[in-house]
């Protein structure tokens, strides 16, 4: 934590635990995998092992001959889940919509049916019973070779750009253009330019140009995707229980797909075992198409393999840059190519990665072009700031060439460039107010970064250390929200919200009621409703739930204290305005002995014959003024030159929290989104043989972080208030995973005089880097 | 495959359970005894969300038969807690911060009960070696780790 003085409060601004923790510790919390319903069946998936194929024939009759099995259903069958006879996957053109392959699978572990039975082990030897032929198509496996304009096509082409997928997770007034005649793999395109490049490099002293790669990785959640789905014939009523980070959204997907209307569908989203950006729907729509087909309850829950090859990991990209630098550290130009391997839906974060690539540091000329290219890996989906630890590995690496190119400190070559408050992004818009320069300030005066000089001299021969730095930021989501809060009669309040507590935001919002009525944070408790009982929310996703929802939570308990006030005055015949509140009472200010409590109030306005409405808040918000929250990380490490390892000795996370609600939640998103960034800088990559096939879909090869891989992590949170935040808070979600895989990148350098241009910095990767081990 | 009985003895109090014998203690605590604390992450023993004490030692539930567990003493997080008492570790977890979506929370606290049974005042380094077969993607293990620390024994 930070010394700066900060603004005092009751309830906000202290360390809470979560209010939900107790439930979690004991194990008594229900995830969508525990749940359990009479007549429920199981279903198991068949997934196409090729990457890019014609089916040409199903062959179900042994599966549906084996006992237990109750039914297979593949795409032709949707028309019979559509309430109005109509086919959803037909010509999807995105994700959502493409439950099951239809009549051409796309990439190797894309569901082609699903298998129900009485019990899981039917479901299963029955998805071992269907027969599937195959007619193999060319496969379109490298990005680069994609874009050509002669190579054979990812897909059949479909109608149109879906940007579902990136709009749930950032707001940009950007839009990437729909590639033209769709002839190509190119699924879009879009460009940011600023005055005149030529110009830029002819003032230059240094020129960089340098090509960086980022693997295609999982965002890892532990709790695989999950869902019970029932369906009652007779009535109609369609009910969900799922693992998702936006229960509206699955409801208005499943309207949408099902042709269901809303007073019949029930989105219950369960406590979310984890999911950064990749839980959204993937299993919500195949388990209602089964339970509407079947009539009956369906279970299906994902295996980790499943998992990582029928999910939506985060994709794989190309950064090509080029730039320059006076030697007194001034930045005059950056030209920059962004490529993302979309996988075989469009889906990458293409607009974000390639606005905030040139929007971090003043560049006076610029020209950045993004492509979302479509190929025959699995597609998409977003991650904590997707794609922003893609170009941050790439733009951070640049800057640091550079700086050390020129001979100079490569944190105050950052300074000198960094983006303040107002400055123009890359197209145009200002930013709103952003704290990247006290974030670098404060990293540059870490012990870490300070002491780099004697951690290097630590070195030997065969173990060289390093230290690395490295800047980065997200923007964050808008969008309106709303919340309720009712005065209970033993005078404690409850609060209902519809978005998902991803990240300890109940707790947040417990604080803030407490803060606004001047009650203990026990005395209040929030719930997340669901679909039928909670206001209408967005997706928890964007970093954008406690800047928007606590907003809408904080009015709420504003308007709920005005009714107090009203209904008190009227009581204490005294004036609105006159009144103050007390503990757990509302007193006429001065005169603390006319007074009402909390329960009294709540007693004379439900009672038999009252003649007072019942004391309900309600807060609602639009959201104009974006939130952005910058990370500088710094990494400490050693290299054995002999195997290649990599040990991580020492890290700090510094981060611009605008205010933290709740220093505790802060910390835990600050080091969460590190050692994900940790994992993707050092281990994590799909591996996909020569075929197209995963070569790694188990957790043993896809290697995440353990707990002896990871560092002590030092969070330093810096606060520059936020514009519209409640209290000046920012989105923290997101930027912590972003500059951990530069960080590392830039430490190996410091170590070893070599840059890794390829992330994760695998030992094989440092050898070939060290020239031990040939291309 | 046909069913087997065998006696299971879970958090001090013994079940006769009839299931097929090719099913994992995993499977047959979770679905049969209705003990969901343990969850499966993987079901191939690399993230240890299913991770359940078995005489007292840390076993990854998913890959053990449930047949093989007869005789011996099963605690599963549901039973650590004494009566109405909290474990400290549990309590610890919760001040600490150390618990988020809590996926892999049941799995990591008895691994972190069996570290601190084995080395009572384990280390940072000993802790992150204790939990290492614990995979947790929420929370870089920073506050895990504090967590488990407070609850150990001061070094002698
Ligand atoms: S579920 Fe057993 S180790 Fe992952
Ligand atoms: S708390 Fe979510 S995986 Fe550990």
């Amino acid at each position: 934590m930070t010394t700066i003085e900060r603004p005092r409060y009751n309830a906000v601004g202290e360390r809470e635990p979560r209010v939900e923790g107790l439930h979690k510790v004991t194990g008594r919390t229900v995830y969508a995998a525990d749940v359990q319903l009479p007549g429920m069946l199981h279903a198991r998936l068949v997934l196409s092992p090729h990457p890019h194929a014609r089916i040409t024939a199903l062959h179900a009759d042994a599966a549906l001959a084996h006992p237990g099995v109750v039914a297979v259903v593949t795409a032709d069958d949707l028309a019979r889940a559509s309430r109005d006879g109509s086919n959803p996957a037909r010509g999807a053109s995105n994700r959502a919509d493409a439950l099951f392959a239809d009549r051409e699978a796309v990439f190797a572990g894309q569901p082609v049916a699903a298998v129900l039975g009485e019990s899981y082990a039917d479901a299963e030897e029955g998805a071992e019973l269907v027969r599937v032929e195959y007619e193999v198509l060319p496969a379109v496996l490298d990005v680069e070779a994609a874009m050509e304009p002669d190579s054979p096509l990812a897909r059949s082409p479909v109608s149109d750009i879906d940007h579902t997928e990136e709009d749930a997770h950032v707001t940009i007034d950007v839009r990437s253009e729909e590639a033209e005649g769709r002839a190509t793999n190119i699924a879009s395109h879009l460009s940011f330019e600023r005055g005149d490049l030529d110009e830029g490099f002819s003032r230059a002293d240094l020129v960089v140009e340098q090509s960086y790669r980022a693997a295609l990785v999982h965002q890892g959640y532990i709790e695989p995707h999950a869902t019970v789905a029932s369906y009652d014939p007779a009535t109609g009523d369609v009910a969900v229980w799922t693992s998702t980070q936006g229960q509206f959204h699955v409801r208005d997907t499943l309207m949408r797909l099902f042709k269901l209307p809303e007073t019949k569908l029930r989105v219950v989203g369960c406590e979310l075992g984890g999911g950064f950006g990749g839980k959204m729907i993937q299993s919500a729509t195949i388990a209602t198409a089964c339970a509407l087909v079947a009539g009956r309850p369906v279970k299906l829950v994902f295996t980790r393999r499943e998992d990582l090859l029928a999910a939506t990991p985060t994709p794989g990209s190309v950064v090509r840059l080029r730039s320059g630098i006076t030697s007194e550290g001034d930045l005059t130009a950056l030209e920059a190519t962004v490529i993302y391997d979309a996988g075989a839906f469009p889906g990458a974060p293409v607009a974000a990665g390639t606005l905030l690539i040139s929007s971090f540091y003043r560049w006076p000329h610029l020209r950045t072009d993004g492509y979302e290219v479509l190929t025959n890996h699995v597609s998409v989906g977003a991650i904590r700031a997707p794609g922003i630890h893609n170009i941050t590995h790439a733009i951070e690496q640049q800057v640091d060439a550079m700086a050390l190119g020129v001979g100079l400190d490569p944190a105050a070559v950052r300074l000198r460039n960094a983006v303040r408050t107002g400055d123009e992004m890359a197209s145009g818009k200002p930013f709103p107010s952003i704290g990247m320069v006290e974030t670098i300030e404060a990293a540059a005066r870490h012990p870490i970064w300070t002491g780099r000089e004697a951690a290097r001299a630590r070195s030997t021969e065969t173990t060289r250390v390093g230290v690395g730095l490295a800047v980065s930021g997200w923007l964050g989501g808008l969008q309106p929200a709303t919340c309720e809060l009712m005065l209970n009669s033993d005078g404690t309040v409850n609060a209902v919200v519809g978005v998902m507590d991803i990240s300890g935001v109940n707790t947040s919002f417990a604080q803030i009621v407490a803060e606004e009525l001047a009650i203990p944070v026990e005395r209040v408790s929030v719930s997340t409703g669901d679909t039928r009982t909670a206001p209408y929310a967005g997706i928890a996703a964007g970093s954008k739930t406690t800047i928007t929802m606590g907003r809408a939570v904080r009015e709420a308990a504003v308007d709920l204290r005005e009714q107090m006030f009203s209904i008190a005055a009227d009581q204490l015949e005294a004036n609105p305005t006159d009144m103050v509140l007390g503990e757990g009472e509302v007193q006429v200010a001065g005169s603390p002995d006319r007074s009402l409590t909390f329960r009294r109030l709540a007693a004379i306005t439900t009672g038999f014959g009252s003649l007072y409405t019942p004391i309900v808040g309600k807060g609602a918000i639009s959201a104009r003024v974006q939130a952005p929250g910058f990370t500088a990380q710094l990494a400490e490490l050693e290299v054995d030159t002999v195997s290649g390892n990599v040990t991580l000795t020492g890290w700090a996370t510094v981060q611009d929290a605008g205010y933290a609600i709740n220093p505790l939640s802060v910390e835990g998103q600050m080091e969460g989104g590190t050692g994900m960034g940790i994992g993707i800088g050092l281990s994590e990559e799909y591996l996909y043989d020569d075929e197209g096939r995963l070569r790694n879909a188990g957790l043993l090869d896809y290697r995440m972080p353990t707990a002896a891989d990871t560092p002590d992590i030092d969070s330093v949170i810096v606060e520059v208030p936020s514009e519209e935040g409640p209290y000046g808070a920012r989105g923290v979600g997101e930027p912590s995973i972003t500059a951990g895989g530069a960080a590392i990148a830039n430490a190996l350098h410091d170590a070893l005089g070599v840059r890794l241009t390829e992330m994760p910095a695998t030992p094989e990767r440092v050898l070939r880097a060290l020239g031990r081990v040939a291309d | 495959m046909a069913r087997q009985t065998h006696r299971l003895d879970v958090n001090g109090r013994s079940h006769e359970i009839h299931a097929e014998p090719n099913r994992t203690l995993l499977e047959v605590v979770r679905d049969e005894l209705r003990l969901t604390g343990a969850k499966e992450g993987c079901g191939t023993g690399d993230c240890g969300a299913c991770t359940l004490l078995v005489d007292g030692r840390v076993v990854t539930s998913c890959l053990m038969l449930w047949p093989e567990a007869e005789g011996r003493e099963v605690r599963t997080i549901e039973g650590l807690a004494d009566g109405g008492e909290l474990h400290p570790l549990q309590r610890a977890f919760v001040e600490h911060g150390a618990v988020q979506c809590g996926f892999c929370i049941p799995g990591m606290i008895l691994a972190g009960v069996a570290t601190l049974e084995r080395v009572p005042s384990a280390t940072r380094a000993e802790i992150r070696d204790g939990i290492a077969g614990n995979l947790c993607r929420c929370t870089g293990y920073q506050k895990i780790v504090d967590a488990i620390e407070s609850v150990a024994e001061a070094p002698a």
